[in-house]
């Protein structure tokens, strides 16, 4: 079975039928799908500003940064959740979409970025706040990470044009 | 000239005929409203947490307030252009619909209740409001974005 046939089988599973079939399920996934966007991505773009001096300059970098970061854990399993279930209604015509493989390819990059990020640069952020600010590697992440979600939003509403 | 027929000149204006007929102006105008929309809600998810003391608490409320408050209103400025430019171009998706009619309601209520009530309790020489007011605020704040939010959505799918 490829990938195709597979995500043409997960399509019409009886599960993601009554999901497609339901008037509410559909548009209250998506609808939390797209409203969970500031809860999650929102909140590591306040973070990334921050790093990059342009939000919240009078804040120390190495305290208001891990604030923002752990109110986007409050978004991201419900992204992922939701996602998830998008994905599993519209897998087959979500399969040759360049702009959810685009965005698939985003969303891993960003995390690759954010484990870099973490490994590299959390552990010496309380050391920053001393000198000035964020060292080149972290804005670097910082405007990595900025593109990367912009990408993943611009490519999440573009596919919805393709389908 | 009527409201209608002056809508349908505008929609007729050679950039808002290139937004709608060329492939990626439309995805591309809901994209920045998309953008818009994140950083709106969570500068003001941020704002009504630190209200309530939910996140950001070792930060004072109207230093908070101040640091999120130019991200609010470019977002603002962001979401309010890109929408007027996806409702030019396809206002006949949005005149006689109802959800439409109430996102326009819940923005006018949210707009007014960020700048009248909320940045009463922010504003640098404000007392803070004691706990349940606060509670009180924050609740009517997030439920007036994100009903914004939500009528959005449901123009897609109910008339």
């Amino acid at each position: 079975m490829s990938l195709f046939d597979w995500c043409q089988w997960l399509q019409h599973t009886r599960f993601a039928t009554t999901i497609t079939e339901s008037d509410w399920l559909f548009p209250l996934i998506e609808g939390s799908h797209i409203l969970t966007l500031p809860i999650s991505v929102g909140m590591i773009l306040i973070a990334d500003l921050r790093l990059l001096g342009l939000a919240f300059c009078s804040e120390t970098t190495g305290r208001i940064v891990p604030s923002f970061l752990r109110l986007s854990r409050i978004g991201f399993p419900i992204m992922f959740l939701t996602g998830g279930l998008l994905f599993v209604t519209q897998a087959g015509k979500a399969y040759a979409n360049p702009f959810f493989r685009t965005k698939m390819i985003f969303l891993l990059l960003a995390a690759i970025n954010a484990a870099v990020y973490q490994k590299l640069f959390f552990p010496k952020m309380a050391d920053w706040d001393s000198g000035r600010g964020a060292p080149p590697g972290a804005k670097f992440c910082a405007v990595f990470s900025l593109a990367l979600w912009v990408g993943v939003i611009v490519c999440g509403r573009t596919m919805a044009y393709q389908f | 000239m009527s409201l209608l027929a002056l809508l349908q000149t505008v929609s007729s204006w050679a950039p808002i005929v290139f937004i709608r007929d060329s492939k990626y102006g439309m995805p591309a105008v809901q994209s920045f409203h998309l953008l818009g929309l994140t950083m709106l809600l969570a500068t003001v998810v941020a704002l009504n947490l630190r209200l309530v003391r939910l996140a950001l608490s070792d930060y004072g409320l109207s230093r908070v307030a101040g640091q999120l408050k130019p991200w609010t209103l470019g977002a603002i400025i962001l979401v309010i252009s890109s929408g007027l430019l996806i409702f030019l171009a396809t206002p006949r998706k949005y005149v006689d619909s109802h959800p439409f009619r109430l996102k326009m309601l819940l923005l006018c209520g949210a707009l007014f209740f960020h700048f009248a009530v909320l940045r009463r309790f922010t504003a640098a020489d404000s007392v803070a409001p004691p706990r349940p007011v606060g509670f009180l605020v924050a609740c009517l704040s997030l439920t007036l974005w994100f009903g914004v939010g939500w009528a959005g959505r449901a123009i897609a799918f109910i008339p």
